[in-house]
């Protein structure tokens, strides 16, 4: 928040990503929070544990991968409907590396970032011919092949068989329960995600959005479009490389059914819901198109033991009110969460006083 | 007098309660995923309510031992994310074994089982949950599906009398639980004499595939005596529906969950002919075991997915009661209790079951049923040699 009078005098002051002591004290609360929430504990228990942290641990890996869809689609225009097979190719990869190889994770997790990045600058580029729509097919596209591969490159990705891969381990301490894998993957989170949204603020961000939002503006400015383009695939799937390798090792097992069409859309609906264009977006969106399915399932589940008679049918519908849901959140935000957020903010921010 | 019987009644009801929350203490959990409301509900439904009723009846008879078996249902609608969560949420409630279903969640669930020491029962039967050294706690009730192909194969092979060799083509989806028997299949299919299905290629049908027109006239060109089909009911009816539509001469082999009583509602007269493998007896057959199913469900007709639902069910009894003999009523004593299952009798059900340690096939036979009339027409039981080279393809 800003207060009144809060006027900035030099530009590196201007130029902070977090730029009030109390936004600085709200970040080291909420990283507090982060650190500590799997470890709270309640008369004895565990606050989170068994589903939830599950849910948790899915959540930071989903926001991993939305900040690089994000930073393709919502940064630089670019659609794409390959996400979910991006990342299999970097959960591929990390499994290769890890249980094929016999290396250690802290190679396999950048090697996916590596090899993904490079199958995302492949597939991206038609993104120097095609625009919109079309590109959205040509990204389809390379689902559909990835997803081939992935069942028949039987001698790398073991086929239908699937492959089994370990936690990682540091000096001979396996992270194998969810609590201390945990960690890792909130390390690797804040770190990924710090990075996008530094990168947004630099040269290669700016051309990204001046990409996005005229390409031939763009280009007469002097950026080079298929420079631009294949890096933003190349990044963007760095990310969906890490976040799916960080998957494959949470699941202990990699297969092709993981990483089907329907996980591109949703990874694509999560920027849409979160906020296009926007890192905080991208995280928001993911923590509601996790959370929502086991939120109606719960509700679903409180009212069939009421009325057990609509028991079936509740679980039915929790599919169509899952859609309802989404279109009504396109309706009424359709600038995403991140917009909502902001608002919320603006409100406060004046209170009681707005004009 | 009188307040004194009062006060006699209220201790025994205490006494009572009290006993009634020891015997609850010492219920059995396991957790059962199953699919009602999801894409494969249609075979799903069936499948949940074999192994449900199994459940009731034991517990309606004395439990396992006297203790009864809390076995909760879970619809997890094939949502590979929520099979997973639920499994969490088992594993909080600290089930001993799962009664699980297809490729979706077992997959999703492969990582885990074997590191949380939990038993997982599938109707998923692919070759490479059969191998412990891979999967240790993976078990099902059927042949896998590749030695189910085998013995359809073998089948064929013994009753086809011409003097050439018989041309076979492959259909089946590009999907894990399509692709999984093809390489075996195909090993054996060449060492049995077949032809063709090297040189012609295979065919591709999804399995949401509206119409397989394309593939059938390829077929028709290739001219096949033979067609496999690894998809579910529904592509599988597609399929012959087309070929028939076509006018091909070519007869169709359909794995486990490509052929039930539905095919015959979906592709009607087109069925007939169709040679179907099924693991277990079909509703009504004079075996010793199906008595006490046309009794638990007043001889109302099931479909045959019930049945093999009903004996996984009775697989895991049958191991919960030796766990619980030994006093090993944990992950580990299922499995070890589950191992030492040697011919289990499942009442003719299916054929005898045996897990080993080394060897989580739970036998090396398919029956063969050819559709005849909208029946499903009993035809033979294959054996096939229990052959070390074959676990886990």
């Amino acid at each position: 928040m800003h207060y009144c009078g809060d006027f900035r005098t030099t530009y590196r002051k201007d130029m902070e990503i977090f730029q009030t002591p109390f936004i600085k004290v709200c970040m080291a609360v909420f990283l507090v929070f982060l650190l500590v929430l799997p470890v709270l504990k309640l008369k004895g228990e565990y606050l989170l544990k068994g589903e939830y942290l599950w849910i948790l641990l899915q959540i930071l890996i989903a926001s991993i991968g939305a900040v690089g869809i994000n930073i393709l689609t919502g940064y630089t225009g670019q659609i794409s409907l390959g996400q979910g097979a991006f990342l299999g190719v970097g959960a591929y990869t990390s499994a290769y590396v890890t249980a094929k190889m016999g290396l250690s994770f802290w190679v396999g997790i950048p090697a996916a970032g590596l090899v993904t990045a490079l199958a995302g600058m492949v597939f991206g580029i038609p993104s120097l011919r095609l625009k919109g729509l079309y590109l959205a097919i040509a990204t389809l596209a390379s689902q559909f092949i990835l997803e081939w591969i992935f069942v028949r490159w039987e001698s790398v990705t073991g086929g239908s068989h699937g492959i089994t891969i370990p936690r990682p381990s540091i000096a001979g301490h396996t992270f194998s329960t969810d609590r201390s894998y945990y960690y890792i993957v909130l390390a690797v989170a804040i770190v990924m995600i710090l990075f996008a949204a530094n990168l947004m603020r630099t040269r290669t961000g700016r051309a990204f959005m001046a990409v996005r939002d005229h390409y031939i503006s763009a280009e007469i400015m002097g950026i080079h479009l298929f420079k631009y383009r294949l890096l933003s695939f190349g990044i963007s799937s760095f990310y969906a490389g890490v976040a799916g390798a960080l998957f494959g090792h949470s699941l202990k097992y990699v297969t092709s059914e993981q990483f089907n069409i329907e996980v591109s859309i949703v990874y694509l609906a999560m920027i849409i819901i979160g906020g296009l264009g926007s890192i905080i977006g991208s995280i928001f969106g993911a923590v509601f198109m996790i959370l929502l399915p086991k939120l109606l399932s719960v509700v679903t589940e409180m009212v069939s033991a009421d009325i057990p008679s609509i028991a079936r049918l509740a679980i039915s519908f929790e599919h169509g009110i899952f859609g309802l849901i989404i279109i009504l959140f396109l309706i009424f935000e359709p600038d995403g969460l991140a917009h909502r957020w902001k608002m919320v903010k603006a409100y406060w921010k004046l209170y009681p006083f707005s004009y | 007098m009188g307040r004194k019987r009062i006060r006699m009644a209220a201790v025994a009801a205490c006494t009572m309660f009290l006993f009634a929350g020891v015997a609850l203490a010492a219920d059995i959990k396991v957790g059962h995923l199953a699919d009602l409301t999801g894409p494969t509900s249609s075979v799903g439904n069936p499948y949940a309510k074999g192994v449900q009723d199994y459940k009731n009846y034991v517990n309606a008879h004395g439990g396992i031992n006297g203790k009864q078996i809390d076995m909760q249902m879970f619809d997890y609608a094939y949502d590979k994310n929520k099979a997973v969560n639920q499994y969490k949420k088992y594993l909080e409630e600290k089930v001993i074994a799962i009664q699980g279903w297809g490729t979706g969640d077992t997959e999703a669930l492969t990582g885990f089982l074997a590191a949380d020491k939990i038993p997982y029962l599938s109707a998923s039967y692919s070759p490479n949950l059969t191998d412990p050294k891979e999967a240790p706690y993976n078990f099902f009730i059927a042949a896998d599906y590749t030695t189910q192909l085998r013995a359809g194969l073998k089948y064929i092979k013994d009753n086809w009398k011409e003097k050439r060799a018989p041309k076979l083509v492959f259909i089946y989806p590009n999907h894990p639980y399509g692709i999984a028997p093809i390489k075996g299949g195909k090993a054996y299919a060449k060492e049995l004499g077949f032809l063709g299905f090297e040189e012609l290629g295979d065919e591709e049908v999804g399995l949401k595939a509206i119409e397989a027109n394309s593939q059938m006239l390829s077929v028709k060109n290739k001219g096949a005596d033979f067609g496999w089909i690894g998809g579910t009911t529904p592509s599988a009816a597609v399929i012959i529906k087309d070929a028939k539509k076509l006018g091909l001469k070519t007869k169709f082999l359909v794995n486990v969950w490509g052929n039930d009583e539905d095919l015959i509602k979906i592709a009607g007269d087109a069925a007939d002919g169709v040679l179907g493998l099924q693991a277990a007896a079909v509703y009504g057959d004079k075996v010793p075991g199906m008595k006490l199913i046309q009794e638990v469900t007043k001889n109302e007709h099931q479909n045959t997915h019930y049945i093999r639902g009903w004996v996984s069910m009775m697989v895991l009894c049958e191991a919960l009661k030796i766990a619980d003999k030994k006093g090993q009523l944990n992950g580990p004593g299922v499995k070890d209790a589950l191992e030492t299952l040697k011919d289990f009798d499942t009442g003719g059900l299916t054929s005898k079951i045996t897990f080993t340690p080394t060897d989580h096939r739970p036998n090396m036979s398919a029956k063969i049923y050819e559709y005849q009339k909208g029946k499903l027409v009993y035809k033979t039981t294959i054996e096939l040699p229990r052959k070390a080279e074959w676990l886990g393809l």
